[in-house]
């Protein structure tokens, strides 16, 4: 077990490296999600609709589709030469890979997870004072179960010869609950309501991403095999 | 079954089946008593209903295909699941067109959340991503893998779909709920639509088995022109 754990995290420690050197990833994403958040800005007439109303269903879509931008990229890291296939021939079990690939994608996206938080925030004047620790730990479970479908699809549409054009179209049917579970639940927060309230939701999503976080570690070796 | 049997059986089923389609047409136009508060146009469930049901059996059967080819690694299996799934998009397109015909009139427009249309759409997506990802590789072995991880998750996906889409309805509820089904459906009713999940499920194994057949022919073809040169 000890011995998984320290292959889970040379890949994860690897990964965060490569990034905190060229910050690439993190950069796209994070100018992405504040770009996104300017031109929702423009997007909405601000005097027919309660800014509160809708800025979280588009934090979560910001999140969606700034974490594409970033998740897709994840087997590019290893495409030139071959440095994919020297992973996957070293001994690490393949679900290590995987977790090692998730965790990484996890910590760039809740990373921009929160700035988009603060940046939207900012900008459509919310209040988050009251319920921000469930709010983050709710973004949180959000952007996991998120990278975990990601990941997996990542590595599907690397494969293809399509590359990530192929990533929304296989993702965002997936993502369905995971936008409806973590709306309904952050919404209620934002305005100031006590979690009890949307306890349901948080579980519901806890649900999906453990679930999502399974199957990708299952399935992940089908996908890589050679 | 060899190939050719394959043939016949599909040739068997889709003709039984399109006989039946005949009979469901008349049942559904001429027998069946009208239903008193949405009138003629509740006729339309007896198509609509079997289609839904006939495309979940399409990805269920695609996903259980699609496991145990992960695992025995067995040709058919794959070719199985690729013909359930090419099914399965024929009959969730028909739900997608009498869906919204039936929505205009009971509901006053065309497209709705309603939970099982969301559900209905969404699934037909993931027909359509399982596909593209087998169009979309050069290597046919790694396309084949890729498609039944795809399929796996999709029908892995669909209660979480269905739980959230339907909670999500609940937080807005329509004007006017109009259920088609339940329990207390009169007898004549429940006959033509049992006859037409029967119909569609025939209908369905016919396709099945000829698309089948085709690709197993191709796969001969294949194998054929490989050992030519």
């Amino acid at each position: 077990m000890n011995h998984y754990l320290v292959q889970v995290w040379a890949i994860l420690r690897k990964d965060l490296l490569l990034e905190i050197r060229s910050l690439e990833r993190i950069g796209a994403m994070g100018a992405f999600a504040v770009l996104a958040g300017v031109l929702f800005n423009f997007s909405i007439d601000t005097t027919a609709v309660r800014p509160d109303d809708v800025a979280t269903g588009l934090i979560w879509m910001t999140l969606i589709f700034g974490g594409l931008l970033g998740v897709g990229r994840t087997f590019q890291l290893e495409a030139q030469d071959g440095a994919l296939q020297g992973i996957l021939t070293s001994p690490a079990p393949k679900d290590a890979i995987f977790l090692g690939k998730t965790i990484a994608n996890f910590v760039l996206l809740y990373v921009v997870s929160i700035l988009v938080l603060g940046v939207f925030g900012l900008f459509f004047g919310l209040d988050l004072g009251q319920n921000l620790g469930w709010v983050v730990f709710v973004l949180g479970i959000g952007s996991l179960g998120f990278v975990a479908v990601g990941t997996l699809f990542a590595a599907v549409a690397a494969g293809t010869h399509l590359k990530e054009t192929l990533l929304p179209v296989l993702v965002f049917p997936l993502m369905v609950p995971m936008v409806i579970y973590g709306v309904g639940a952050m919404m209620p927060l934002v305005n100031g309501r006590p979690i009890t309230e949307v306890e349901g939701n948080v579980r519901m999503l806890g649900a999906f991403t453990l679930a999502a976080v399974a199957a990708g570690a299952v399935l992940f070796r089908y996908v890589v095999e050679d | 079954m060899t190939t050719a049997g394959m043939r016949r059986g599909g040739t068997v089923l889709t003709v039984l089946g399109l006989a039946g389609l005949i009979v469901l047409y008349w049942m559904c136009f001429f027998w069946v008593s009208t239903e008193v508060n949405q009138g003629v146009v509740q006729r339309i469930f007896y198509v609509h209903v079997p289609a839904a049901w006939t495309s979940f059996l399409a990805i269920g059967f695609a996903a259980v295909a699609s496991a145990m080819y992960l695992w025995l690694r067995d040709d058919r299996l794959d070719r199985a699941a690729l013909c359930a799934i090419e099914g399965g998009l024929v009959f969730a397109t028909l739900v997608l067109t009498t869906g919204p015909l039936w929505g205009k009139i009971a509901w006053g427009t065309y497209w709705t959340w309603e939970p099982r249309l969301t559900l209905t759409l969404l699934l037909w997506f993931i027909f359509f991503g399982y596909i593209m990802v087998r169009n979309s590789t050069e290597d046919p072995e790694k396309g084949k893998r890729f498609a039944a991880v795809v399929a796996i998750i999709g029908a892995m996906d669909i209660p979480f779909i269905h739980l959230s889409v339907v909670w999500f309805r609940s937080l807005h509820p329509e004007p006017v709920v109009a259920k088609p089904d339940g329990p207390t459906l009169p007898g004549d009713m429940l006959a033509t639509l049992l006859f037409g999940v029967l119909v569609f499920s025939l209908l369905f194994f016919g396709f099945f088995l000829f698309r089948y057949a085709v690709e197993a022919l191709r796969a001969e073809a294949d194998l054929r022109a490989r050992s030519a040169t």
